[in-house]
């Protein structure tokens, strides 16, 4: 893992995260694709487990920078890369529809998760919460795979999918 | 990793929230250019010869906070005839701000503002948007400051319904939204009524707009009582400057 392009690349998502994305808004609901989640199953598929690992847990912090509170991303986000790492090992998700799958997994995972973590620090949940974590998983789930190739592309990998390995 | 996220997780907000503030200061500029290509990809294109929604409210705030003043310095007059008052606002400081970035959405309503601690801002200070009060200061470090907006779901702002004698505590309900509970169904509420900040010594020394009634409900476990919907009169979700109100302040 190339460390310092990992951190510009996370710190340029977190930026587009926190100021750009409103442009793609959709619905009442301001549904946003989630960067960081897009970040997270990529790091997860394309590299060994404990630089995986260690990726989410970064990855987690700069969700937390641009969230509500601090905590909750870092939790969420670890634990999910975390297991996700390891079930790299044991599945490969090199199709983009498998991607998209996991993505939406992924992002139902960590929302749910980082929802029941802010209850705990006395945050407010508003009834729309689910439908929002929901359409969030699914919009990433649907750019997602197409982002692998830039963020690739930026890390200086090849994946399999443009041209082995 | 899990201790180090565990640590994060139950350090005080106080402590945490100050690392977002770094990170929204270090990164204002890229943060404030996607704020503002965001903003402006949703303005729509302006008609000839009409003024503009956000001029209207701009203008039609300042009216109904006059109207208020006028409203309270006659009750002053009728009360203290004949002793001088100073007019409201007079001696407080406006510190324009830039808002850096915006949550505002059914969960949270904050803004983080180019001003801090540096510019003579304090917790607590009201922020003024469009002559209207959008929320106030919860959070300062030495040039950014966290605005937390009336809307949002744990703002608790003491406001009064304009023209009426009526003091209640108006709570943030999220989704630009704010509420007032347990008005007692005698009272002439109406939707389109004024909703203002009431003055509070050392933050405001008169009454601001703060919001418009969209909506009296009864509520539902006691009919006698109004459960009130409360819009803002600017646009929250579009604000790319506020004023923050700093009453009487320091040479």
């Amino acid at each position: 893992m190339r460390w310092l392009r990992f951190a510009a690349l996370i710190l340029l998502l977190t930026v587009l995260q926190a100021g750009f994305l409103e442009i793609a808004a959709v619905t009442s609901l301001n549904i946003r694709p989630d960067l960081l989640l897009i970040a997270l199953v990529f790091f997860a598929t394309y590299f060994n487990t404990f630089d995986a690992i260690i990726a989410s847990f970064a990855v987690g912090f700069a969700a937390d920078l641009v969230g509500p509170v601090m905590g909750p991303g870092m939790l969420g986000f670890g634990l999910c890369g975390t297991l996700l790492a390891h079930l790299h090992n044991i599945i490969a998700i090199r199709k983009m529809p498998y991607q998209a799958l996991v993505i939406f997994v992924a992002g139902f995972l960590v929302g749910l998760l980082m929802h029941l973590l802010s209850l705990f620090k006395g945050q407010y949940a508003p009834a729309s919460t689910y439908t929002v974590i929901f359409g969030t998983a699914v919009y990433s789930a649907v750019l997602g795979p197409f982002l692998f190739l830039p963020l690739a592309w930026c890390m200086r990998i090849k994946t399999r999918r443009f041209g082995g390995r | 990793m899990t201790l180090g996220s565990l640590i994060f997780f139950v350090a005080p907000e106080n402590l945490t929230g100050n690392l977002q503030l770094l990170f929204a200061h270090i990164l204002r500029w890229p943060l404030k250019m996607g704020r503002n290509a965001s903003l402006s990809a949703r303005i729509q294109q302006p008609l000839n010869d009409v003024v503009s929604r956000r001029e209207y409210d701009k203008v039609q705030n300042h009216l109904v906070n006059l109207a208020e003043q006028l409203y309270q310095e006659h009750r002053r007059v009728e009360k203290l005839s004949g002793l001088r008052n100073r007019f409201a606002l007079e001696g407080a400081k406006l510190v324009p701000a830039e808002v850096v970035t915006a949550a505002v959405d059914a969960s949270q309503g904050q803004l983080i503002i180019n001003r801090g601690v540096d510019d003579g801002l304090a917790a607590g200070q009201f922020v003024l948007s469009d002559n209207s009060i959008v929320g106030i200061i919860s959070e300062v470090s030495a040039r950014t400051s966290q605005v937390k907006l009336f809307t949002d779901p744990t703002s608790k702002i003491a406001v009064s319904v304009a023209g009426l004698d009526i003091a209640r505590v108006m709570e943030g309900a999220g989704s630009n939204k704010a509420a007032i509970h347990m008005i007692d169904i005698k009272q002439p509420i109406r939707p389109g009524d004024n909703i203002n900040a009431r003055a509070k010594p050392g933050f405001l020394d008169a009454p601001v707009i703060i919001g418009r009634v969209q909506q009296c409900r009864r509520n539902d476990q006691n009919p006698s009582v109004w459960d009130i919907t409360v819009a803002p009169v600017c646009d929250l979700r579009n604000l790319t400057s506020v004023a923050v109100i700093i009453m009487n302040p320091q040479p």
